[in-house]
């Protein structure tokens, strides 16, 4: 609140009461007062007037600036009407009470909100272990027939497992610090886990996988990263060249540690590098070759951000895509 | 022959894998009773067993940690959260696989665990075959008193084949064999892999060992 604008505010009554001095002096004068006295009456009721005004001014600063203090500190905004004291005036207890009625509705409604979501999130990953065991049944079933259907079968259970992959974490990653834990792992027993996991792929496409000094050690949640690489790796596979390459590499950045995931597929158009990261985002390669949903690195962005993994990719169309995880060094961690 | 216990409520599952395992030359106990599993996996003293932990009615955590002072101890889940995985490991069980697993994975964590615990024999370090002699820890193959050396990949290949010797080896299972031991090649790495070890063979006076079986695969 600017002085300006406490004046505007206040301008009417000031200007009221102006006018009744002027009133009351004019009577005075007229009933015969002398000048000299009805002056020093002016001046005295003047500045008793604006000291008045001045305390008034102070005061309503100070309240409002509590309340921008309460609002400040509040972690849940939509709870402020809890929390602020109750004004003094008719009006605003009047409207205070009004707006702690609207509040109370609006929580509810948050909370409503919540437990849905919660609720729904809940069935995503039962639904998600259910599945599970269908399909290892029917991946199991699949190992113990003719190759060639195994062969066409265990693609599309493979595609099939990773669209539920997918689902879970989604799930997931909405309260992620809930569900990872971190801990001291070997880039190689993570990098081989996603390349075991997705190995049906990746032989089937041809790809020859490259690895390179990674006997780095990371703290973070294996798991995850798995599921990461796993995305990287799917990629890699899906948007290939004629002699498909994946080169995996790791190096210390001073504390930290930064693998490298790098294909020599089709690329990725400068203009749509920014948004490969963006859900839903699928560009020019996910709409050409169909069946893209635009959620792998939507996912890898946010698990990365959650265990405050850096997380770059640059490309060049027609060479290839290099993807970068910088891992955290371990001191930074504690926060967590 | 080592046994392996199937802890499993899924009765696909539990005909799949136990079909699947007979294949791999173990011997097999699917168990369908698990109200006296502690009792069962002590009468039968498997060497390993497979454990779901979502069985109906029972704690799967807590039949863990019955078993596990008994026999090694592989927990099958499709449960994946942080959480789960580390009271398993605490538990004690020897590995923990979610589902749905990749058999080819799933095959060798078995390997691995039973490696581990001692009950399989270790594996052999000399390969004798078609008249070579390969030995894995110093990687090299001897040929009528000649000895050349061969790369990681050769090794496996060629160490692969022997352990075939006979069979045709498809390409395709081939590459899955270098896969397992973390060699991630392709097709045409595999054919320059080949012929490089084919040349280094005809160098200790072996030529034509390995031959080509047109749309089969290879054969020593």
């Amino acid at each position: 609140m600017t002085v300006r604008e406490f004046i505007l505010d206040r301008l009417e009554r000031i200007l009221f009461h102006i006018a009744l001095l002027l009133v009351i002096a004019a009577f005075l004068l007229m009933t015969g007062t002398q000048s000299g006295i009805v002056t020093l009456l002016l001046i005295a009721c003047l500045l008793i007037y604006l000291l008045a005004l001045l305390t008034d001014y102070w005061r309503t600063k100070k309240q409002l600036n509590e309340l921008q203090a309460i609002m400040n500190e509040l972690d849940q905004r939509y709870l402020f009407t809890e929390c602020a004291p109750k004004p003094h005036d008719l009006y605003e207890r009047k409207l205070f009470d009004l707006l702690r009625l609207s509040g109370k509705s609006m929580i509810e409604s948050v909370s409503d909100a919540r437990a849905a979501g919660k609720e729904y999130r809940e069935y995503v990953e039962q639904w998600v272990h259910e599945i599970k065991t269908p399909i290892t049944a029917a991946k199991l079933v699949c190992e113990n027939i003719d190759s060639d259907t195994r062969r066409k079968l265990s693609q599309e259970l493979e595609q099939i497992d990773a669209h539920v992959e997918r689902a879970l974490f989604y799930a997931r990653s909405e309260n992620p610090e809930k569900d990872f834990i971190i801990r001291k792992t070997v880039l190689t027993t993570i990098c081989d886990r996603a390349i075991q996991t997705h190995r049906t792929l990746l032989i089937q496409n041809g790809v020859r996988v490259e690895t390179e000094n990674l006997d780095e050690i990371v703290y973070t949640d294996g798991k995850w990263v798995t599921f990461m690489i796993g995305q990287l790796l799917q990629n890699a596979a899906r948007y290939r060249s004629a002699e498909p390459v994946i080169m995996m590499s790791a190096k210390k950045l001073g504390r930290q540690v930064q693998l490298t995931v790098q294909d020599n597929g089709i690329g990725i158009p400068a203009h749509e590098l920014t948004r490969v990261f963006d859900r839903g985002f699928t560009g020019r390669n996910g709409r050409n070759r169909g069946g893209s949903t635009g959620m792998g690195l939507y996912l890898c962005k946010r698990l990365a951000d959650a265990m405050e993994i850096g997380l770059q990719m640059q490309s060049t169309v027609g060479k290839g895509t290099c993807v970068t995880l910088t891992f955290p060094a371990e001191m930074n961690l504690s926060k967590m | 022959m080592q046994t392996i216990m199937i802890v499993e409520d899924d009765p696909v599952i539990r005909e799949e894998l136990t079909f699947l395992l007979e294949n791999e030359n173990y011997q097999v106990l699917p168990v369908t009773d698990f109200e006296t599993l502690p009792e069962q996996v002590r009468s039968a003293t498997p060497d390993l067993v497979l454990l779901d932990l979502g069985l109906p009615g029972r704690d799967g955590l807590s039949l863990c940690a019955a078993i596990r002072k008994i026999a090694p101890i592989i927990v099958v889940t499709s449960r994946t959260s942080a959480l789960d995985e580390l009271r398993a490991l605490n538990l004690g069980s020897d590995d923990y696989v979610t589902k749905p697993y990749n058999i080819p994975v799933l095959l060798a964590r078995i390997k691995a665990v039973l490696r581990r615990n001692g009950s399989e024999s270790a594996e052999a370090d000399i390969l004798k075959a078609a008249g070579l002699t390969l030995s894995l820890t110093k990687g090299t193959v001897t040929a009528a008193g000649q000895t050349a050396e061969l790369t990681r990949n050769e090794l496996k290949i060629l160490a692969h084949l022997m352990a075939h010797t006979g069979e045709i080896v498809s390409r395709g299972d081939l590459i899955e064999a270098l896969w397992d031991s973390q060699i991630y090649i392709d097709d045409n790495t595999l054919s320059v892999n080949v012929t490089r070890l084919r040349n280094k063979l005809e160098g200790l006076g072996m030529p034509d060992v390995i031959k080509t079986r047109r749309g089969m695969g290879y054969q020593l």
